[in-house]
């Protein structure tokens, strides 16, 4: 338990890192998810399952999708800009 | 302003909070060491006083119910919101055809989809369902089990397709579902007042410690919890597809969902 | 590893920050701030975590054995469902954006009008900052 929570502190730097550097928001969306799941795992190891299941469902579920929603209406908004 | 000037400020603001932070940092309790008192008193009282073995679901819903009275009008205050600003131009009406980029090509349902999404759908109901009951007892409870709830339904969308989503999610019943769990858990805290005690009081029998039907009033505002989260996210998620709907009726004939 | 937690916090609202003031999207902006906002929850939870404590789930375990804090954690996990929703109106205030100004870029918008469709910055949305900052 010593070795493994320090990493996954460590992951979940670099996961957030990640959101923030990936700029393509088509990407950025897939970098969230993975964040969700590496925070949900990293919760569990915190010894708090409920909210490693409320951000199992919310953050690498509901969230990605309602961004990748997001990035599908304002794409196909208007488009006589280019595509 | 110019994205120079603000990364300029940006650095400033952290060369001066920085300092600051670290102080704080090193003023805290080392990693592990202990925990708050309150969540000890929490831990060693609640099981007796409540008969309850979950003891997040103790605070939420019962330690401190006020709290999740907020946060459950903040989530449909939140709802609301975003339903208004995505009906106000659209209107309330939908129609059959996706938008798609020009250029792309549609590519069909495979069957294997639509055979995941049917045994994936039902078992997803179930676990969410599961979560739900299962507040007091074990992980779980009224907000996680919602949005499992709510992201089964999605598996519709998924394995059906537009119409068949639409078919199976009516707009109007989620606004009661939202809206009559905020009603339920709000009537949680003012009918024990009828009886002359205190607002959220838990006033009904206690139940027996682990069993599924323990905790008392505590059940009644975990359901209503679960209600509601599941009535707004699905109602989120029904708005957010309406959104990647054609604002007209588009000539081009839709795609093989509709 | 005892102040690994809390810094990792810090980081992470700092660079979630960063990630904010330098966005050049608004959709990517949200997921900045959906890193900043895993920060408190990362605080939270370290601050609210024991060596050796169990979940605070008396279930398998007889009440009375150390356990983790339960308050952080229901701190958090109210805040982790509300702050979907809340994320959600961000983005449903990025569409508008988007449908009003045209351009997803906040160095691109314009204060709203009653006419609505002000400030069109229409055409390429990726100019380098030089041409940027002179507005």
């Amino acid at each position: 338990m010593t070795v493994i929570l320090p990493l996954l502190f460590l992951f979940t730097a670099i996961s957030g890192t990640a959101v923030v550097l990936v700029r393509d928001p088509a990407r950025q969306v897939f970098a969230i998810a993975v964040n969700g799941l590496v925070l949900a795992i990293l919760f569990d190891g915190l010894q708090a399952p409920d909210v490693a299941l409320s951000e199992l469902a919310v953050g690498s579920a509901a969230v990605p999708l309602l961004f990748l929603v997001a990035l599908m209406a304002v794409r196909t908004q208007s488009p006589e800009e280019k595509p | 302003m110019s994205p120079r000037v603000r990364i300029a400020l940006l650095a400033l603001a952290a060369l001066v909070l920085l300092p600051g932070a670290a102080e704080v940092i090193a003023g805290l309790p080392p990693f592990g060491s202990t925990i708050a008192q309150y969540g000890e008193r929490i831990n060693a009282i609640t099981p007796e006083a409540r008969h309850v073995a979950n003891m997040v679901s103790a605070i939420n819903f019962d330690l401190r119910g006020l709290d999740t009275l907020g946060e459950e009008f903040m989530l449909l205050a939140a709802i609301t919101g975003t339903v208004v600003l995505l009906r106000g131009r659209r209107g309330e009406g939908n129609t059959g055809h996706a938008m798609r980029r020009p250029g792309r090509a549609v590519i069909p349902r495979s069957e294997a989809v639509i055979l995941a999404c049917r045994i994936a759908g039902p078992l997803t109901a179930l676990f969410g369902l599961y979560v739900v009951l299962h507040a007091t007892v074990t992980p779980g409870g009224g907000f996680q089990g919602g949005v499992i709830l709510a992201s089964g339904t999605l598996l519709i969308y998924l394995g059906e397709g537009y119409a068949g989503w639409r078919q199976a999610i009516h707009s109007h019943w989620l606004d009661a579902l939202e809206g009559g769990g905020a009603l339920l858990f709000a009537l949680c805290g003012l009918v024990p007042m009828l009886t002359g005690a205190a607002f959220m009081q838990n006033i009904l029998p206690l139940g027996i410690f682990r069993d599924l039907f323990s905790g008392g009033l505590m059940l009644v505002e975990n359901l209503g919890v679960a209600l509601a989260v599941t009535g707004g996210f699905t109602q989120l998620f029904l708005e957010f597809m309406e959104e990647t709907r054609a604002a007209d009726e588009a000539e081009e004939p839709g795609e093989e969902s509709a | 590893m005892s102040v690994l937690p809390y810094a990792v916090a810090a980081w992470l609202f700092g660079i979630g920050l960063y990630g904010i003031a330098t966005s050049r999207n608004f959709i990517h902006l949200v997921g900045c701030l959906g890193v900043c906002q895993s920060a408190t929850y990362v605080l939270l939870l370290g601050l609210g975590y024991r060596w050796g404590g169990i979940a605070p789930i008396f279930y398998d375990h007889p009440p009375g054995t150390p356990a983790v804090d339960p308050v952080m954690q229901a701190l958090v996990l109210t805040d982790i469902v509300v702050g979907a929703t809340l994320t959600a109106l961000l983005l449903v205030l990025t569409i508008q954006a988007h449908k009003r100004g045209g351009s997803l870029d906040p160095e691109k918008l314009r204060p709203m009008r009653a006419g609505g469709t002000s400030g069109r910055g229409q055409g390429a949305s990726r100019v380098s900052d030089r041409e940027q900052s002179t507005s």
